[in-house]
């Protein structure tokens, strides 16, 4: 099959990778994979979390030796020491983490390590901001130059990183999930940048799950499961579902699992709630027992701010009732104490306990349940972790593990779950399934679903309109920081939610009203 | 890796079990300085003959008690992510209370209760301050040290004031001294104390959140801990302890002094860090704290037994204190070298 592509993909072959494999302690990550990128081709290279494809990347960008397998660029067999060398023969890699310099101004953050100099030896300013500008324009990058990088959004800031990285000139490109901190608008200025490269030759290897991204950008996929080459198919043509199945090694006929669930009486009254920051303008809605709400929304239309008030991370105001009980906003205690569970979504700096255990992990929210006068109940608190480890499915050596020795769905389990056992009567999610694998996420939806089936009133925000139309009851769609367009679960349909949450509005259409029959 | 017989297989997964449990023994954060101590001990004990003897034994527990509280105090300062600088100070200051309060007649319990409260305020002003006003730490503490050193100097115009003789001294001065039998009540002390302390640490709400904050303290806030009434906590313990330390120092010097024992935050800090306990917060212990202070303590007593100056003490508490922190460094740093390396196929 790989052969057969070789001449749809046009371009020379730019990396050929040859059986290559890498143990760790306990995994085997690699095993005889093979891959070939092309010039001028975007290469999806997909699977799971732990399937391995972080690690082939970082095999090829030198950050990892493989054990066994040849890795050639250009055709000339090459041993690539580490990522300095790589990028001396042109392979770049963007990852996640941002590597930018927040103190330092946008031009020299692109330029940083090759500064223009003028005769005497001291920074061109001039030229420095010239060729920033260049390089942004070029990219269509609507930044700045001379503002501070610290200065900016996170997507601003992953824009900079990605200008940095293709004005260095990189034959090969890498991204390495380098769009799942970010999510609608600005995956997509990447994605066109990404789309920019390629058409200029340069050969793409996209390390993603996020199957929007690979279907809109890549004209091949290489699925990796458990360290084994499963498959590379090309794109469009092959259909998402056997994807994710090469993925998952299973039919995923229903992925989302939707259960019919009775909705009960309203849980959760919001009224006028707006943030102070103003991000999340007066507000109000209403969540029913068993019902599952959709919020969907741009970054910053409001929706993440939606979550972060409900959960009482952020000041605000207005009014918020639990089965008719007033409950104090501003303050996570009185929240939780209220019945409200916030689940945040930025997992690493809001979730987790990274020096702590997964046992810790668990009972730093359930004082209540597993400590009397202050002093915990140690036989309590083991048995109550061990009950969630096995309900919410969690992976681990032990409960004294480290969190940080798990996946990232591991993780998000433990996060997910120690406010789901507090038995709250609302449950807030915000991103719950960002960066995690396809495995993981469907076990979220489970819980997602066992706490609406035990009564709760569940608000689900989420970038990923898939998701939200696999199991909302009803959808709201935020728009600069209000709610512009209500749907049933009869009327979800991509194209209509999109429309709002780019445009802010169809025509006639106000907030509660639907609007599917709008199109 | 191809054929085995099953016995050389046995034997290399019984080796391969008896790996992970000395890297994990060995990877403990307290570890190198446990090896260290007894190092110190087996050359102390072959090369000076009072060393392991019991008298011996407890000076060195008596000389380090100050210390040691000092160093519980500030186990829960950095495990929460902080440091509190002025803990010397505080308890130079504490003990100039103490010591007028003694001289102007007072008797016991009144005098231990100011002497107590006022370390318990100091260390609250700090809490308050960092959590109220949001300064940072270092500031707030580091001029803390600057005012209750001064504070000290000025109650009594740079004087110290001597209390041996003062009657309601006499229960302080026993307590530091005297002993049941071979053991010393500051032996008593000291173990109640560690108790105490590595229990609130370990099984209380309290200590949980210490560490929970100390990890990630919009983390913990979002699950409900109440992340400024720990900080105010664990900077009230520091001073509270630094007042306990006073009393203690009062005891063993039979005066208050003015002038705070320039090497005494250092080795608070040193101790503190020497076992295990993370400046980066959220990781640490009792234990450890322990282990450091035995350490610090073992090495001073073999160089006043070895009759080295006593000059030279602060360099080879800085040296220590480098080393281990350093050495644990490069062991994580080695333990991740390793797990990248190319490996043998283990599964």
């Amino acid at each position: 099959m790989v052969d057969a592509l070789k001449d749809e993909a046009g371009g020379a072959a730019v990396v050929v990778l040859r059986g290559i494999s890498k143990a760790f302690p306990g995994v085997l990550a690699l095993d005889r994979v093979d891959l070939t990128v092309h010039a001028g081709e975007v290469h999806a290279l997909t699977g799971e979390n732990g399937s391995g494809k972080s690690t082939l990347a970082r095999v090829i960008n030198g950050s990892v030796q493989p054990d066994a397998g040849t890795i050639a660029i250009d055709g000339e067999e090459r041993r690539i020491a580490d990522p300095v060398a790589a990028l001396k023969i042109g392979i770049v890699t963007i990852t996640q983490e941002l590597t930018l310099a927040p103190s330092l101004s946008v031009a020299e953050n692109i330029f940083l390590g090759r500064l223009p100099r003028d005769r005497f030896r001291r920074v061109d300013w001039r030229t420095l901001r010239r060729q920033a500008r260049e390089v942004l324009d070029r990219l269509d990058v609507h930044v700045d130059e001379r503002r501070r990088v610290g200065e900016l959004s996170v997507e601003g800031q992953q824009e900079v990183e990605i200008a940095r990285a293709v004005s260095s000139g990189g034959r090969v490109l890498i991204l390495d999930e380098a769009t799942s901190a970010l999510s609608g608008a600005a995956t997509q200025r990447v994605l066109e940048i990404v789309e920019q490269q390629r058409a200029s030759g340069v050969a793409v290897l996209m390390i993603s799950h996020r199957l929007p991204e690979i279907y809109s950008a890549a004209s091949r996929a290489t699925v990796l499961r458990d360290g084994r080459l499963i498959d590379t198919v090309p794109l469009p043509e092959t259909p998402e579902d056997q994807l994710v199945a090469r993925m998952v090694g299973r039919a995923l006929g229903d992925y989302y699992r939707k259960r019919h669930i009775e909705l009960g009486p309203v849980v959760l009254d919001v009224f006028e709630l707006a943030s102070m920051d103003g991000r999340l303008r007066p507000t109000s809605l209403q969540v029913r027992r068993g019902e599952i709400l959709g919020v969907a929304g741009l970054v910053g239309s409001g929706k993440a701010e939606l979550g972060l008030a409900l959960g009482g991370a952020i000041p605000c105001s207005g009014t918020v009732a639990v089965s008719g009980e007033p409950v104090a906003m501003g303050d996570p205690r009185s929240t939780l104490a209220g019945g409200i569970g916030f689940v945040p979504d930025d997992r690493k700096g809001s979730a987790l306990l990274p020096t702590r255990s997964v046992s810790q992990n668990f009972s730093i929210a359930w004082s209540s349940m597993i400590a009397r006068y202050g002093v915990i109940r140690i036989r309590e608190e083991l048995r109550a972790v061990n009950e969630a480890i096995e309900r919410y499915g969690v992976v681990t050596a032990s409960p004294s593990s480290r969190i940080t020795t798990l996946s990232g769905g591991n993780q998000q389990k433990v996060v997910v779950g120690r406010i789901f056992a507090l038995g709250v009567k609302v449950l807030v999610l915000s991103e719950p399934t960002r960066g995690i694998a396809v495995g993981a996420k469907s076990e979220i939806y489970r819980l997602m679903q066992d706490a609406a089936d035990e009564g709760a009133g569940v608000i689900f925000i989420s970038s990923e309109l898939p998701e939200l139309i696999g199991l909302a009851d009803r959808l709201l769609v935020f728009f600069r920081g209000q709610v512009r367009g209500e749907f049933r679960r009869d009327e979800l349909q991509e194209e209509l939610i999109a429309q709002v949450a780019l445009t802010g509005a169809s025509p006639g259409q106000h907030t509660h009203k639907p609007i599917g029959e709008v199109g | 890796m191809s054929d085995v017989e099953p016995s050389a297989a046995q034997l290399r997964s019984r080796r391969a079990s008896a790996a992970r449990w000395l890297a994990r023994v060995s990877l403990a954060p307290y570890t190198g300085v446990i090896v260290g101590l007894v190092i110190v001990c087996v050359f102390l004990t072959a090369t000076q003959p009072v060393f392991l003897t019991w008298a011996n034994f407890r000076s060195v527990i008596g000389a380090n008690t100050v210390i040691l509280i000092l160093a519980v105090g500030e186990t829960f300062v950095i495990i929460s992510g902080g440091i509190d600088l002025s803990t010397a100070s505080a308890t130079t200051a504490t003990g100039m209370v103490l010591g007028l309060a003694l001289e102007h007649g007072w008797s016991l319990v009144p005098a231990l209760l100011v002497t107590l409260t006022f370390g318990l305020v100091i260390g609250l002003a700090n809490g308050l301050l960092i959590t109220k006003v949001k300064i940072s730490f270092l500031v707030v503490t580091l001029g803390a040290l600057s005012i209750w050193q001064s504070f000290a100097l000025i109650v009594d115009s740079g004087g110290s004031i001597a209390v041996f003789g003062v009657s309601a001294f006499t229960p302080i001065g026993d307590l530091v001294n005297n002993g049941i039998g071979p053991i010393s009540l500051l032996m008593i002390f000291d173990v109640l104390l560690v108790l105490l302390a590595g229990g609130i640490l370990r099984v209380t709400t309290f200590g949980r959140a210490v560490f929970a904050v100390g990890s990630n303290d919009e983390a913990a806030r979002l699950n409900g801990v109440n992340v400024s009434g720990v900080l105010i906590g664990v900077y009230a313990l520091a001073g509270l302890a630094a007042g306990v330390a006073a009393v203690i120092s009062v005891g063993r010097l039979t005066a208050a002094a003015s002038q705070s024992d320039p090497n005494l935050l250092l080795e608070v800090l040193a101790a503190v860090l020497i076992g295990g306990t993370s400046f980066s917060g959220g990781e640490g212990g009792i234990f450890g704290t322990v282990v450091g202070v035995l350490f610090l303590g073992a090495v001073q007593n073999g160089l006043i037994l070895s009759s080295v100056s006593a000059f030279w003490q602060g360099t080879v508490s800085g040296i220590i204190l480098i080393l281990a922190v350093g050495l644990s460094a490069l062991r994580n740093r080695g333990w991740k070298l390793r797990r990248g390396a190319p490996a043998v196929r283990t599964l």
